[in-house]
């Protein structure tokens, strides 16, 4: 009676073994062409990397699609092909504070890490909200690792990114620059966009339920923001602070609350239905879903949506 | 008369070995078994089969006539299990609700705290002498009080049959020679089955009317008076527990 | 801002009757939990549930759909090892939360990656409770308290000693299987509704409390679930007065109630 089950399960275990020999197969082929691997940990970084190489590098997310990467936790197989690559890409040590230690135990000599926030200072600033009485948490005097959010500051991170790639391949140097040239110049244009648009608000206050991610974005266009928790989505709001957003809600006489990207919304879902707010989504950019991902979406379309969000949520003409 | 346990070539595994093998006996009504035997002769697997708490391999046990998994009479059964004072010491009970486990559990909403159960727990209470410490929590009694409330679980029923695996090993000699006297009574008077696991042949030898030796399978199932006369008595325990044993009945 | 204005704001409402269901329902779970030595059974099946969500995103389905299914079987799992293969609750629980991890883990990788994040779709907040979630908590309250108080003799004389249940004529397998079964959606839903800190914490902590000071099996279960009430209510009016997070300030509390029911007991004042 048990003989068929047993010869099913031998050859269950004989076909997963060779797929996924068949697998490895192929990722070896990817390595023997003589595209530049680059590896980079959040989709700001992975989106100008692709853009910046074009076709001459084979860019890939280390963190997976809908994972948010505060919360990440590097598997064996991420280490793996981080190994692989030539060029290894994070934001900084309070973005990903894992990548570190993932590094160190990497023993391969070739790798170039690159930290595209190098040379870039983080603002310790406490959060810039209205009408609080003054009580500070230790979190939100702790450094904003956001940085690809205020446009500037991305462009510097071009540049360090561009620098690396020239660095390991030198030949494609033309190729790159024009790249990033290009990239920079949409970027440019991005910060134009927002800085126009959101002088002609009939508000001026972004409340947020998400984590503490826009604070660089509010400051470069003069904008107030509140956000319900603090530099991580982990992080619990107090009630206090949502009665805070609720009343500024009321207060500024908005009728929008933006809620952030992956993480369910619900913590915007009680304000709106505190305050009869609706909802927009606001995107951070930290990481997309797969199927967002399998569309190709990039950074520069992401942060258009913002402004249309935000131009619809704070009122603005243009 | 229908025998109040009886079975016929019952046997039990444990881990592919045998521990009873082939069993047949009979415990009528009113009978008074002393079942003793070396430590692994499977005297506690034999009660617990009969309470179908382990499935038989072989054959069939029966209790007032019903197979374990089918028995319809569990409020005639009082049992005092073996390793009764091993339970969980902090457990926050009164002595009165633990006594009340020994009642059958109640289906209906209406049907909790009857009169009827709050007076059979107060006897039972009463039998065992505990009523005096009856609202205190099980944890903080000796032992030997602790052992007295689980007397008092098997017995709040009034059961028509009274198992009992090592009901006295805490007792102090005092509530010990009460206690037997109590069973005793209560075999008596009430005809009331008892079967009685015990190593302490002296005494169960003064009250049992019949003996039931085991070793993995029935060394000797007969009265008191045929096992003083029997050769295997000697055998066995040699010539001085013989008269240990055998004293009433000499 | 004074107490009733506080009052007023809609979240904090849900958030106190909601979180007084759920502790109710933590607590007298609790009580059973504990006293069976499966403590970690709140934790045990959230990791199985972290698996499950992943599986459910992965198909595609309703995540829930896939959850408590899945959860009410490792419960029932985790009480076969204990009683089939006589492993110890703790070792069972360890057993079944790492394999729920585990292919969480797994399918999470060999999907490429999902459209949210599990993390975030699994662990709740109790403040943000909606109106349909209130209902959802009062109605899993009615229905666990209901089944305790029908059930009772039974559950009580299993919780003291199954094999004497058992032996009582008590179908211990069908009680452990409704057990299985009201613990698993309670943590799969109590999870989602208040995150898996808080219901771990209510699971275990006012039990304990209860076992301090309780006189008796029924007056254990209703300072379990008073002290889960007290602990929510309070901890709310502390994460107000404090501006701390209301989820940690409840286990604070909680802990806090505990160390003082110890502490009653230490100078004797409930045991004579």
């Amino acid at each position: 009676m048990r003989k068929p089950f047993h010869i099913l399960c031998s050859a269950l275990v004989v076909f997963v073994l060779l797929v996924s020999c068949e697998t490895k197969k192929q990722t070896i082929e990817v390595n023997r062409n003589d595209k530049l691997k680059v590896v980079a940990t959040i989709f700001p970084l992975y989106d100008f990397a692709r853009l910046i190489g074009g076709e001459a590098v084979d860019v890939s997310l280390l963190i997976p699609p809908g994972t948010e990467p505060h919360s990440f936790d590097p598997r064996p197989e991420n280490i793996v092909s981080a190994g692989r690559a030539a060029i290894f890409v994070y934001t900084n040590d309070t973005m990903e504070p894992w990548a570190g230690s993932m590094l160190k135990g990497l023993s391969s000599p070739g790798l170039v890490v690159v930290q595209a926030g190098r040379g870039i200072a983080l603002t310790e600033e406490h959060r810039p909200d209205d009408g609080h009485d003054g009580h500070r948490h230790g979190h939100e005097d702790a450094p904003d690792p956001h940085i690809w959010l205020d446009f500037d500051k991305a462009r510097k991170m071009v540049d360090t990114i561009v620098e690396s790639f020239i660095s390991v391949n030198p030949a494609k140097k033309e190729l790159y620059l024009g790249n990033a040239k290009k990239l920079k110049d949409s970027l440019a244009g991005l910060d134009q966009k927002f800085s126009a648009a959101l002088k002609t608000c009939k508000h001026n206050t972004i409340v947020h339920g998400g984590h503490f991610a826009f604070g660089y974005l509010a400051k470069r266009y003069g904008l107030k923001y509140i956000s319900a928790s603090g530099f991580s989505p982990d992080a619990e709001p107090s009630p206090q602070n949502l009665v805070r957003m609720s009343k500024t809600l009321k207060k500024e006489g908005l009728k929008h609350i933006f809620y952030e990207e992956l993480v369910t919304s619900r913590m915007a879902e009680v304000i709106a239905k505190e305050t009869g707010a609706s909802l927009l989504l606001l995107h951070g950019g930290h990481n997309i879903s797969k199927q967002e991902l399998d569309n190709g979406t990039a950074f520069i379309s992401l942060m258009e949506r913002n402004l249309d969000n935000i131009k619809e949520g704070l009122q603005c003409r243009r | 008369m229908q025998a109040v346990v009886s079975a016929q070539d019952f046997s039990c595994r444990h881990n592919s070995a045998e521990v009873l093998s082939d069993l047949s006996f009979e415990v009528g009504e009113g009978d008074y078994v002393a079942l003793v035997g070396p430590n692994g002769s499977g005297k506690t697997t034999l009660i617990k089969a009969m309470l179908g708490l382990i499935k038989a391999a072989k054959g069939c046990i029966r209790v007032f006539g019903y197979h374990p998994d089918e028995q319809e009479e569990w409020s005639k059964i009082g049992y005092l299990p073996q390793k009764h004072l091993s339970f969980n010491q902090g457990f926050p009970s009164t002595v009165r609700e633990i006594v009340g486990l020994g009642l059958p559990a109640k289906k209906t909403l209406s049907g909790r705290n009857r009169e009827a159960d709050i007076e059979a727990i107060d006897k039972a209470l009463e039998l065992t002498n505990i009523s005096d410490i009856s609202h205190k929590l099980i944890g903080d009694l000796s032992g030997g009080q602790q052992q007295r409330v689980f007397i008092a679980r098997a017995l709040v029923n009034e059961p028509k049959l009274l198992i009992l695996d090592e009901p006295t090993t805490a007792l102090d000699p005092e509530t010990r020679e009460n206690f037997f006297s109590l069973v005793n009574g209560l075999n008596k008077e009430k005809n009331v089955t008892v079967i009685f696991v015990t190593h302490d042949m002296g005494t169960i030898g003064k009250y049992a009317s019949k003996l039931l030796y085991l070793d993995k399978r029935i060394i000797f199932y007969g009265s008191f008076d045929e096992f003083c006369r029997s050769d295997s008595m000697a055998h066995f325990f040699g010539e001085s527990s013989q008269h240990i044993i055998c004293h009433k009945h000499n | 801002m004074d107490i009733l204005e506080f009052l007023s704001y809609g979240f904090i409402r849900r958030a106190m009757t909601a979180g007084s269901f759920i502790a109710v329902l933590c607590s007298v779970l609790g009580v059973l939990l504990v006293l069976r030595r499966l403590s970690l059974m709140g934790d045990g099946l959230a990791h199985v549930t972290f698996g499950s969500v992943a599986l459910g995103l992965a198909m595609k389905v309703y995540p829930l759909y896939v959850s408590i299914p899945v959860v009410m079987i490792s419960s029932v799992g985790i009480l076969k090892m204990i009683e089939r293969a006589g492993i110890y609750g703790d070792a069972a629980i360890g057993i079944v939360s790492s394999l729920g991890i585990a292919v969480g883990v797994v399918i999470a990788s060999a999907s490429g990656g999902l459209n949210v994040d599990i993390l975030s779709y699994l662990f709740g907040n109790i403040l943000s409770i909606g109106d349909a979630e209130v209902y959802i908590s009062m109605f899993l309250a009615a229905l666990v308290l209901l089944t305790i108080f029908f059930y009772f003799d039974e559950i009580f004389s299993m919780t003291f000693d199954e094999e004497f249940a058992k032996a009582s004529g008590i179908n211990v397998n069908r009680i452990n299987l409704i057990l299985a079964v009201l613990t698993s959606v309670t943590v799969v839903l109590t999870m989602r509704l208040v995150g898996i800190m808080l219901t771990s914490a209510l699971l275990i902590l006012p039990a304990v409390t209860a076992f301090q000071i309780g006189r008796g099996f029924k007056h254990t279960l209703f300072i379990a679930a008073a002290s889960g009430v007290t602990s929510v209510i309070t901890g709310i009016f502390v994460s107000f007065c404090l501006d701390l997070p209301a989820g940690a300030s409840i286990v604070l509390i909680n802990f806090a109630l505990f160390f003082a029911a110890f502490s009653l007991r230490r100078f004797n004042v409930f045991h004579g």
